[in-house]
């Protein structure tokens, strides 16, 4: 009883914060239960777009402004402009693919539901107390019990918004983290442009297409280490080498090697 | 408005995409529930980094950001690809990890 009071008291310091918080775990809940019940992948991916603004939202009543642009730009912005663009462009917007058997459904649902209640359990007792308030409406510290004083208190007067106290963590402890993380996009860049790299293949030919695509691969792979040997070679085990595909090859005659020189007995292999 | 409200949300959206992830077979949807547990587990960082009053949770989340912008950027390609192979989105398509 006391403990309610003494949350109704804390509470009673920043009503917005709370009007704030429902409204958008409401909305953040709410879209969430329709992103997976949605059958039209195109209206589930806006719900989506609708629960990353409302995390945004609950960012902003965190004291985090900084994340809450972050979430609307990259997660609202990009991540689910390359969503909708996946969908529109492979036209699967309208396939009804729940699991098959009801016992996976049943699974599922009850799994979830143990999960939701053991971490509900876990939060709701301890982070829930008037302890754990944080910022203006934080009781004031009791003995050995500090106060919560929040990020406003953190960030300091000349940076309301926070982005030089997160900046100069970033860039002081997390430096090498930051580094990694640009090594980590430029190899995801690399990746995404060789995964989208056009084949040309179509379903029902595909093992036979697969096995063309591996003899090319390792043709080129051949090619590539010819050439490197080629340098350091004498013409005359080119030209041999050029006499075993059956070319017709004079040595007198043959230039000094050049490092795409080899690449014609190997073409000649692979056309016949 | 206590730290325990916002971990009770993300634990909640956490296990909505974790039964989306059990529960649908489309390629796409699978990966649109992982991120919603991604931004589940952003709100419990930001709620922590509050109560704590430290600016390692914001870190954390803005990392997590950028990893789930790189995997979102592999995966869409990989589930293109896919759909240009198989002609299907469907997970449960036999023989899929085989070869």
């Amino acid at each position: 009883m006391m403990l309610l009071a003494q949350a109704a008291e804390a509470g009673a310091g920043n009503t917005s914060e709370i009007v704030l918080f429902w409204v958008f775990a409401v909305l953040a809940l709410g879209s969430a239960i329709a992103v997976i019940t949605m059958r039209n992948i195109v209206h589930g991916a806006l719900m989506l777009v609708l629960n990353f603004l409302a995390i945004a939202g609950l960012y902003l009543t965190l004291e985090s402004a900084f994340l809450s642009i972050i979430q609307v730009l990259v997660y609202a912005g990009a991540i689910m402009v390359l969503f909708l663009f996946v969908i529109m462009l492979l036209g699967v917007d309208n396939d009804d693919l729940l699991a098959s058997e009801p016992t996976t459904r049943v699974l599922a649902v009850a799994g979830g539901a143990l999960l939701a209640g053991a971490l509900v359990f876990a939060f709701v007792g301890p982070y829930t107390s008037p302890a754990s308030v944080c910022g203006p409406a934080a009781p004031a510290a009791t003995g050995d019990e500090v106060a919560c004083e929040g990020l406003a208190a953190a960030y300091g007067e000349e940076d309301p918004s926070g982005v030089s106290f997160l900046g100069r963590a970033m860039f002081t402890r997390y430096t090498y983290a930051f580094e990694l993380s640009a090594l980590l996009l430029t190899v995801a860049t690399i990746g995404a442009v060789i995964l989208a790299r056009r084949r040309d293949l179509l379903p029902e030919d595909e093992d036979e297409a697969d096995l063309v695509a591996a003899g090319t691969v390792a043709a080129e792979v051949e090619g590539f280490e010819l050439s490197g040997d080629a340098v350091a070679e004498p013409a005359a085990a080119s030209g041999q080498r050029r006499a075993e595909v059956g070319e017709s090859v004079v040595p007198g005659e043959e230039p000094p090697d050049g490092p795409d020189e080899p690449s014609g007995p190997d073409r000649h292999e692979r056309e016949g | 408005m206590a730290i325990g409200y916002y971990l009770v949300v993300s634990a909640l959206l956490f296990s909505i995409g974790l039964v989306g992830v059990l529960l649908r077979r489309n390629a796409i949807v699978l990966f649109m529930c992982i991120e919603l547990m991604l931004n589940s587990v952003n709100l419990t960082l930001a709620a922590a980094a509050r109560l704590w009053g430290g600016p390692d949770g914001q870190v954390f989340v803005f990392f997590v950001i950028v990893v789930a912008a790189a995997e979102v950027v592999v995966g869409l390609a990989l589930i293109v690809n896919l759909y240009f192979r198989r002609g299907t989105l469907d997970v449960d398509v036999p023989q899929l990890l085989r070869w």
